[in-house]
This record gives structure tokens, C-alpha cells and sequence, in this order.
């Protein structure tokens, strides 16, 4: 175990110092070993990677989010490789789903994969959701983090804006921007103008808890031991605020999902390639609602939508255990037990 | 505890009576006893005080008294009132309607923080008329009884009534909030730290209060606190508590003068006071116990000097010591002889008191400093003036280095902003601090490019160390990042391994081992002295010549007070640091101060009224608000003048926002004479001692005060 290896040398190393007489005061020691790249990568591992899955492994509502979360990816990256893109009259029109094995979730009425649509349809998706909800809860964090934190006349100009972000309608203004800008074809860019007006309400949020936040004793410490802003923002301010953001990203990502199939669905987003808003759109014109024979058309679009909100969604409430110091504890706790087990055993 | 014997008194007629009293709390680490098989009885018309540490189970014995210990906890044994004459109750028994009437009509109970026992949007009124409708009284009559109660507690009705409780001051919500209870005339009133949450002089008034109330409605009280000194001055007799069980049970003076337990002996040893010399006063080694691990045999054995293999076998049973007065001990004969009380003959210390000659340069120098915070304007503000709090006005104090001054005041007093003033984190309204000369506002233009410190090194040189330890930390981050922060901030040139030597070297330093288990700790996992140690080495790490203590063992157990002034004394000693030290306990400020050879300051509505060592200030107070708050300091012994009248004319502190013309004490003083009203005193020598300032005109022999007219209570309306 290079780990305990390591502690004993520093203790032997520290014992060295006290007993020795070297350094009377234990404000002047210093390690004797270096520390080594592989050392600094383990501890940033250990505290950022392992210790976060093994809490959230253990919550039933991750590992669906999870899973399901994994499953659009998967669809996204892998699935577009080898699932082939349809085309019309592949097959027969408005094939049942599972009557045959070649068309799985059925066809539409042109003939065209159901499955295969809603497969390719994904990564453009995932983009526009990615590129989105990171867009607004960043802009919204930080704007409403530094307003509240920083207060006068920083505070002033940046809720000033975001209130006149708030008062924007944001769907109206998104149909305007679209028919300026023409970017239909960059997914990235739509999720962001989908996320324009919504980061406001996130930034208010926000700033209200910081003004309750620095006045804590322990921001005031921060402060006193002359710790930059963005240090105390980031470290000090950001952290007790990280469920309440996840669960904005989470939620930020499900907008952006809803708000694309409606542009889309209202034929506002110029299209080339079918996804999910799109196919509702054609579903709806060719009056599947109307056709009982039809109706998995509307049913397949609108079941991806729900799958990936239902997955964000249970993916966001699990995280909050991961920002929870005292759930943090407990699992670290039982990690630190093996150790020492291992430790009196040697 | 198997109790054959029991904590009663024979003679007396006893109102409550208590067997085998349990409480227990279902948990996932097991069931947790926090009161455990307690058997006591409360006599008619006495005044007994529960005295723990926090955590020791006496909250939880009060509400167990009204059978009103929360879900899930559950309330076994049996509780009697009324015993002997009929109708007796049984407490526990009752159901539900009955006990909504017992509760309030027959026990009534005052709890802990009397701002949040108030519906912030309804009127005082309203929560008597509450009450009084929940127990169908007859409005009415009802609300002229609690007028009375309310005069009789030194409020004025009709204003207290119709305020909402905002409007009122924590000390007058404390005393509407007694009233509140008494309305329904009950025998029993049960109040759970009623004074925490209050200054000096408001606790020790409110005390006084509740002495006339009790004789005059004929009441039973149970006061609890952890407060040993407090209720010295108010019970009749102690119940000390420790881990879930009573300990010792006496009547006051023989509790105070020749306790019997070894624990209640060592917890008068570490409470600070005013009397005993600084030398005797130890801290108790140890901690209190889980309740869910509770040690077998005598509880109290992992820290008793006594402990042998009796102890640790068999749980003592109370003993009697005298007619009235019982120790669960088995060596309670013994203990006098072992743990003695009185101090230790020794030779007068000479103490090397912090000598500073004129000619030193002062570390830090506050020079006629302000801080004027601006209120909210009232209503729509456009035609009337905003309302300024002077937080502190025209304070001048010099610190040198090694220096250590404690500011001493009641809450609201603008001691905390004049200390975060004078290191940098609250930027004054006029005057100056300077830094070994140099402004730290400024922009270092007023001194010598050569002598200039930068921002950062004045930055360095000035830190903090909190009242409250659970928040100084950041929930969020465990001890190693919490230490790490200023080390990666000021020392570029230590590598993680160096930064995580230097912390385990502090915290073995300050007695936290094994160290590397408490680094990977989060602080909800330290106990409230760990974390306060663990913001003092934060504090340590950046090498600061003067480090503001606000408040920093006011949340801590009285038994590790003394622990962590002596830490905090020999940190400063180790690192040649100066303390700014922020306290509203004089006990405590006296500790300090005369143990590190400090100077002792007393601020009143943010003026420095009297500045000197603690000799004078104690021994010898030159100012009349000294000696009032003198006055209200619990002492550790047994005063037969309980009863004594306050050395001030009114209890409430005057409004911060309109504060009196001349001296700003003249409205509560009772020496105050005409010209205190109209000119402020300047400050001079208070003595011959070194150091001993004065702002009293009654320290000029020759001033024209002496001829004035006294000033009576009817001026000042």
C-alpha cells in the first residue's frame, strides 16, 4: 500500500523534526519527501472521482439516472455508428412497434425507422443540451455569485441586467433570434439561444443566498487571511450553493430538451435532419393523433423526451448526496476503516 | 443507576415528585438515554437549579416534567404532582385534553431564546389572549392579571402589549415571555436557560426579577442552566447533573462551599469568577460521555482522579453527606481531602504585566475612531433623515506588541465592530488605525516608501478567530483544505507534503491526536473546543502579529473554558502575537488579562469608558458602569445580600440610534449629576496605575461635577 507507505514517512519525517531539536516550532515544519506528480494526481482522484461514485452508488435513484443517462449517450456516440440513418420507404408504412425485428419501435407512414430516428436524433440533442444548460447555469452562477458577493455598484449594474433578462419573454424572443440569426444547422448555437433568457432567474437565486452566505463567519475568515475574491467565491461561496446548482443544470437541461422539440414542433427551427420536436411535427401533420394505426408515431418522440428528463431528473436529486458533507463522511469513513484494518494487520 | 436510596428530602412537602425518570431516544447506533432512571423531588415554593454542561441531559429532564420530550423520544418512570394532597396527578398518565390543562395551568415552562418563542407577525397581546382562549379563561379578567404581572416585571403594559416582538429588546421579550407564562397562574414554572441569550445586567436583573415574583404569585421554580455561578445566585438547591443523571444534590451554599462529588469539585475549580486566583482554576480533563456509550459503573470514572475498581465496576448509589444533601460517589468522603477547592498557599506571583513605556511604537493605534452605520429609512424616506447607529464613537487605543487588551460590554455595545475596525474588515467613518504607523485604509502614502508595508503584509498581520467555531468553518471542506487555504495562498514555496507535515505538526501542537485521523475530518465531526482550536491554528498559520478574538469561548462548555483561554495564552506566547480580545463575561476577560498581564476595556454604546489592568478594573472600578457590570457577574459564592439592590437606575439600555447627551451612562447612572447630561467627560487617569484611563468626571477631584445637583429619575423622562 503506496498510501500508508507514504503517511508513515511523513510522520517519521515529522517526528525527525520535533525530537531532533531542529525546528522548535511545529509554524517552521517542512515534509522530507517531495511530493511527486502521481502523489498530487492520487489525492485530486481520491477526492474528486472515487469518493463522489462510491456515494453515488449507493442511492438507487443515481444508478437509474444513471443508466438511463448512460443509455441516450451510448444512442448518441455508438449508436449513430451502428444504426443505419433511414430513409423513405425502407419499409413498409406504419409498421407496428415489435411486429418485425428489422423496424422496432415501427415506421411512419413514408416507411421510414422510428428507431433509427429517434437514435440520430440524439447526439444533436445531447449537444444542444450540453451547450445550453452549461450556457445559463454558468452565466447565472457567476453573474449571481459576484453580484452577491461583491455588493455597491458591482451589484447594481449586474442586477440590473439580469432583471432586464428576467422581464425578456423568453420563448417570443428565442422565435425572433432564430428567424435573425438563421443557425438551424449548429446544435451547440440553438442551445444556447434556447438558454438566453433563463439564466435571470437562476442569478437571483443565486445572489440572495450569497447575501445570506458572506456574512458567515467563515467567508469573513477568508477574507481576513487575504484570500482572493474568485478564491472565496469559488471555494468558499460556491460550495454550500452546489445542490441548489445541480439541480438547476439538471433543470436547465430539461428546458432546453422541451423548448428545441417545441421550436421544432412549431417548424420555427429550420430542420435538415429529423429528431424528435421534428418528428412530432410530421406525426402531428399526417394526423397520427387522429389514427389509432398511428399513434406510435407520436408515442416513440415523445418517450425519448420523457427517458432522458426522467433520467436527468433522478440524476440531479442523487447528486445532492455527493455535496453533503456528512454523507461525504460517512463514506469516507468506512474507506478510512479498511485502511486502518489493513494498517493493524501488516 | 439501581436507586434504593433516593435524592428526597423527608421533611419537606414535596410538589413534584420523580421516579426512575428515563428518557430515550431510538437511533441507528442504538438507544440513546439522554435522562437516565432520575429520582428527585421538587419541594413547594424552593428554587432548585439544574446546573450540566450542554449535552448532559437537563433540557431534556425539564421537558420531561411536562411530559413534553419530542417525538421519538419516549418518557418512562413516573412523575407526580402534587403528591400528598389530593388531587395528585400523574404527570406521564394524563391524557391528552388533561394534559393540554396541566401544562400551562399547573407547570409552565420558559424556554431558551425568547425571540423565537414570539410569532414575529402578531402583537404580544394576541399571544396572551391566545393562551388564555386555549384554556377557556375568561379574557378579561385574564388580561388585567397579566397587565399586572407585566408591571410587576418593570414593564409598561399598554406599550408592551400593542408591540410587536421586534419592537421589544431581547431582555424585554425575555420578561414578556415570563409574563406569558404566569398568566394562567400555574405552580410549577419550569425555565430551561431563560438568560442565555442576555448581557450581564440584564441576567443578572431578571434574576432579582424572579426572586419577587416567587414569593409574591407563590411560585415553584426549576431554573436550568449551565451556568454554575448563575444560579448560585438564585436556588435554594443545586441539582448538578452529569451524563443523564443527577450527581450531587444539596442546597446551595453546602454545594458551593463543600461539594461533595469529585465532578462538582473540579467544575467549580474550572469556572472562571472574579475571586479566586487565577492559579486554581483548572480545566477538567476529558470529555462528558455519548449517551449511547455511557461508561459502566460510575459514570463519571474515565475523569475522575478518584476512580478505582469500584467505580468502574458498580454504579454509587446517593449517599447522604448531610440531612440534605446527597453525592452519587463512592469515595465522596474522600474527595474534599483529594481534589481541594481552595487554592494552593503560595507566594504572591509576580506577575510581568505588558510594561509599555510611551516611547514604544504601538503595534496597532486606533486614533479617534468611528463607525456610524447608516438604518434603513423609514416608511417612503424622501422628507426625513436616515437614522445612524453610532456603533463606536471617538475611541483611541493603543496595542503593543505581546500585547493583550480585552474589550469588555454589553451586547450591542459596538465592542465586536471596534475590534473588526481596528484589523481591517470594517472600514470606520472617521479617525484612523494605524499599523506600525501607517494607515491600513490607506493607500500607504502617508509613510516613507522604505517603511511601507504592502496591503497584503498589513492583511497578514491582523486576524480573526470567531465566536461561533461551527460557522468559522466551512461545512464543506475537511480540515486538511480548511488549513491548506492560507498555506497555498502565502507559501508558494511548500509542496502538498510540506503543507500537510506543517498541519499535523499544529494540530499535535494543540493537543488534537492522532492528527492525521482528525485531517480528514469535515467539522460537524470535530466537537465545538476541536473546531475552535482548529480556526485558531487557521489563524496561527499565517504568522499575525494581532489576532481579533471575538467571543472565542462563549459557545464553549464552562469545563473547557478555562482550557482554551490557557491554549489561546500559551499560542501567544509561543508566536509573540498580540490578542484584541472581545468579551461580555468579565470573569473571563479578567482570566486572561490578569494571567497574559493585559489591560482590560470596558465599551459602553461605543465609547471606551475605562481602560486598565484587571487589578483596577476588578478590584477597584473608577467608572459607575464598571462597577455596575461588576455587580452583575455571577460570583461562585453564597451571598447573603441576593436581594441587593442594582447599582442602575434602569435595566434597559437606551436606544443606539438616539443615544443620551453627554456621557451616554447618565440615563442609567446613579451617580449621574446635571453637567453628565450636558458635556461629555474627557478620559483621564483613573489611578496610579500604569495605564488606568477613565471617562468619569467623578475621578476629577476639582471638576465642577461635585458641585452639581444628582440628577433624579424624573429628569430623564
Amino acid at each position: 500500500m503506496t498510501d500508508r507507505d507514504h503517511r508513515e514517512t511523513l510522520t517519521d519525517a515529522l517526528d525527525g523534526t520535533c525530537t531532533d531539536g531542529g525546528t522548535p516550532t511545529p509554524f517552521e515544519t517542512v515534509s522530507q519527501v517531495t511530493e511527486t506528480r502521481e502523489d498530487k494526481f492520487r489525492n485530486v482522484y481520491d477526492t474528486y472521482v472515487r469518493a463522489p461514485l462510491s456515494i453515488v452508488w449507493g442511492d438507487w435513484r443515481a444508478r437509474i439516472g444513471f443508466a438511463i443517462i448512460l443509455c441516450y449517450l451510448l444512442m448518441g456516440t455508438v449508436g449513430t455508428v451502428v444504426i443505419e440513418p433511414t430513409a423513405p420507404a425502407e419499409g413498409p408504412a406504419l409498421a407496428q412497434p415489435f411486429e418485425t425485428m428489422d423496424y422496432p419501435l415501427g415506421t411512419t407512414d413514408m416507411g421510414r425507422d422510428l428507431f433509427s430516428q429517434v437514435v440520430h436524433s440524439t447526439q444533436e440533442m445531447l449537444k444542444m443540451i450540453t451547450a445550453g444548460a452549461l450556457f445559463s447555469v454558468t452565466l447565472g452562477t457567476v453573474v449571481g455569485a459576484v453580484a452577491g458577493y461583491k455588493g455597491g455598484w458591482v451589484d447594481t449594474v449586474l442586477s440590473a441586467i439580469t432583471d432586464v433578462f428576467i422581464n425578456i419573454p423568453g420563448f417570443p424572443l428565442v422565435m425572433v433570434l432564430v428567424a435573425i440569426f438563421e443557425m438551424g444547422e449548429n446544435p451547440y448555437m440553438i442551445g444556447i439561444l434556447l438558454s438566453v433568457a433563463s439564466w435571470s432567474g437562476l442569478a437571483r437565486a443565486i445572489r440572495s443566498q450569497v447575501l445570506t452566505l458572506r456574512h458567515e463567519s467563515f467567508v469573513e475568515s477568508a477574507r481576513t487571511m487575504g484570500l482572493p475574491t474568485h478564491v472565496i467565491v469559488s471555494k468558499e461561496i460556491v460550495p454550500p450553493l452546489l445542490p441548489y446548482i445541480v439541480i438547476n443544470l439538471t433543470n436547465a437541461a430539461r428546458r432546453v430538451i422541451f423548448e428545441a422539440a417545441a421550436l421544432y414542433y412549431l417548424g420555427i427551427l429550420p430542420f435538415e435532419d429529423l429528431n424528435w420536436g421534428v418528428t412530432l411535427q410530421l406525426a402531428y401533420e399526417a394526423e397520427a393523433h387522429a389514427r389509432p394505426q398511428a399513434l406510435h408515431w407520436f408515442l416513440v418522440p415523445m418517450a425519448a423526451i420523457t427517458g432522458i428528463s426522467i433520467g436527468l431528473i433522478l440524476l440531479g436529486q442523487s447528486l445532492d448526496r455527493v455535496f453533503n458533507p456528512r454523507v461525504r463522511a460517512r463514506h469516507e469513513k468506512t474507506t478510512a476503516d479498511d485502511d486502518t484494518l489493513e494498517a493493524t494487520t501488516h | 443507576m439501581t436507586t434504593t436510596q433516593s435524592h428526597r428530602v423527608q421533611t419537606h412537602e414535596p410538589i413534584l415528585e420523580l421516579n426512575d425518570v428515563s428518557v430515550t431516544f431510538s437511533m441507528d447506533r442504538g438507544d440513546s438515554r439522554v435522562v437516565d432512571e432520575v429520582t428527585l423531588d421538587i419541594e413547594r415554593n424552593e428554587v432548585l437549579g439544574i446546573v450540566g454542561e450542554s449535552g448532559s441531559g437537563k433540557s431534556m429532564l425539564a421537558s420531561a416534567l411536562l411530559d413534553a420530550v419530542v417525538e421519538p423520544g419516549t418518557v418512562s418512570g413516573e412523575i407526580t404532582f402534587n403528591p400528598q394532597d389530593e388531587p395528585s396527578v400523574s404527570v406521564l398518565a394524563l391524557s391528552k385534553g388533561d394534559r393540554q390543562r396541566f401544562r400551562w395551568e399547573q407547570i409552565a415552562m420558559v424556554f431558551q431564546g425568547a425571540m423565537s418563542s414570539f410569532n414575529p407577525v402578531r402583537t404580544i397581546r394576541t399571544h396572551f389572549v391566545e393562551t388564555l382562549s386555549a384554556h377557556d379563561e375568561d379574557i378579561e379578567t385574564g388580561m388585567e392579571r397579566a397587565a399586572g404581572i407585566l408591571e410587576d416585571l418593570y414593564l409598561d403594559p399598554e406599550r408592551v402589549l400593542d408591540s410587536y416582538p421586534h419592537e421589544l429588546s431581547g431582555g424585554m421579550k425575555q420578561r414578556a415571555l415570563i409574563a406569558l407564562s404566569l398568566v394562567l397562574e400555574p405552580e410549577v414554572l419550569v425555565m430551561d436557560e431563560p438568560t442565555a441569550a442576555l448581557d450581564l445586567l440584564m441576567q443578572r436583573s431578571i434574576i432579582g426579577l424572579l426572586e419577587e415574583i416567587k414569593t409574591q404569585y407563590d411560585l415553584t421554580i426549576v431554573f436550568i442552566t449551565h451556568d454554575l455561578p448563575l444560579v448560585a445566585d438564585i436556588a435554594d438547591r443545586v441539582a448538578v447533573l452529569y451524563a443523564f443523571e443527577i450527581a450531587e444534590l444539596g442546597p446551595t451554599e453546602e454545594i458551593l462551599s463543600e461539594p461533595a462529588h469529585p465532578y462538582t469539585r473540579l467544575l467549580l475549580k474550572s469556572t472562571p469568577n472574579l475571586q479566586a486566583p487565577i492559579e486554581s482554576m483548572q480545566p477538567v480533563d476529558g470529555a462528558a460521555p455519548d449517551p449511547v456509550n455511557v461508561p459502566d459503573g460510575c459514570s463519571f470514572h474515565p475523569r475522575c482522579p478518584l476512580a478505582d475498581e469500584t467505580c468502574r465496576a458498580s454504579d454509587p448509589d446517593p449517599a447522604a453527606v448531610s440531612a440534605r444533601h446527597t453525592a452519587d460517589c463512592h469515595h465522596y468522603e474522600a474527595a474534599p481531602g483529594a481534589i481541594p477547592i481552595e487554592p494552593p498557599e503560595m507566594d504572591e506571583i509576580q506577575r510581568t504585566p505588558s510594561h509599555h513605556d510611551a516611547a514604544d511604537e504601538p503595534l496597532l493605534s486606533l486614533d479617534e475612531l468611528e463607525v456610524h452605520f447608516e438604518t434603513e429609512q423609514k416608511g417612503l424616506g424622501l422628507f426625513s433623515d436616515p437614522e445612524t447607529v453610532n456603533a463606536v464613537d471617538g475611541v483611541s487605543l493603543d496595542i503593543y506588541e505581546n500585547d493583550v487588551v480585552v474589550l469588555v460590554g454589553e451586547s450591542g455595545c459596538g465592542k465586536t465592530t471596534l475590534g473588526k475596525a481596528a484589523i481591517g474588515l470594517q472600514e470606520p467613518t472617521g479617525g484612523a488605525v494605524q499599523y506600525r504607523g501607517q494607515d491600513i485604509y490607506g493607500d500607504g502614502s502617508d509613510v516613507d516608501a522604505t517603511d511601507r508595508f504592502t496591503a497584503d503584509e498589513i492583511r497578514r498581520a491582523l486576524q480573526i478567530v470567531h465566536q461561533d467555531p461551527g460557522s468559522s468553518l466551512n461545512p464543506h471542506h475537511r480540515i486538511s483544505a480548511i488549513l491548506e487555504a492560507p498555506l497555498k495562498q502565502w507559501y508558494d514555496d511548500l509542496d502538498g507534503n510540506d503543507r500537510q507535515s506543517r498541519i499535523l505538526g499544529l494540530l499535535e501542537h494543540v493537543g488534537m491526536t492522532p492528527a492525521d485521523d482528525y485531517i480528514d475530518r469535515y467539522p460537524h465531526q470535530l466537537s465545538g473546543g476541536e473546531q475552535q482550536r482548529v480556526a485558531l491554528i487557521r489563524a496561527m498559520l499565517l504568522n499575525p502579529e494581532l489576532i481579533l478574538a471575538d467571543e472565542p469561548i462563549s459557545a464553549l462548555d464552562v469545563s473547557l473554558r478555562v482550557e482554551m483561554m490557557d491554549l489561546l495564552i500559551q499560542l501567544q506566547e509561543t508566536f509573540n502575537t498580540s490578542y484584541l480580545f472581545v468579551s461580555h463575561d468579565l470573569s473571563n476577560a479578567r482570566y486572561i488579562a490578569e494571567k497574559t498581564g493585559g489591560r482590560i476595556g470596558v465599551v459602553y454604546l461605543g465609547e471606551l469608558v475605562e481602560i486598565g489592568p484587571p487589578e483596577q478594573i476588578i478590584h477597584d472600578p473608577q467608572h459607575p458602569y464598571t462597577r455596575a457590570l461588576r455587580w452583575a457577574t455571577p460570583q461562585l459564592t453564597y451571598r447573603d445580600d441576593r436581594a441587593q439592590t442594582p447599582p442602575i437606575r434602569t435595566i434597559d439600555i437606551p436606544d443606539p440610534t438616539d443615544p443620551p447627551s453627554g456621557c451616554r451612562y447618565h440615563t442609567r447612572c446613579p451617580q449621574a449629576r446635571a453637567v453628565c447630561a450636558e458635556s461629555v467627560p474627557e478620559t483621564k487617569p483613573g489611578s496610579d496605575a500604569v495605564g488606568h484611563d477613565v471617562a468619569c468626571y467623578r475621578v476629577q477631584d476639582d471638576h465642577d461635577y461635585w458641585e452639581d445637583d444628582p440628577i433624579d429619575d424624573a429628569d430623564l423622562d
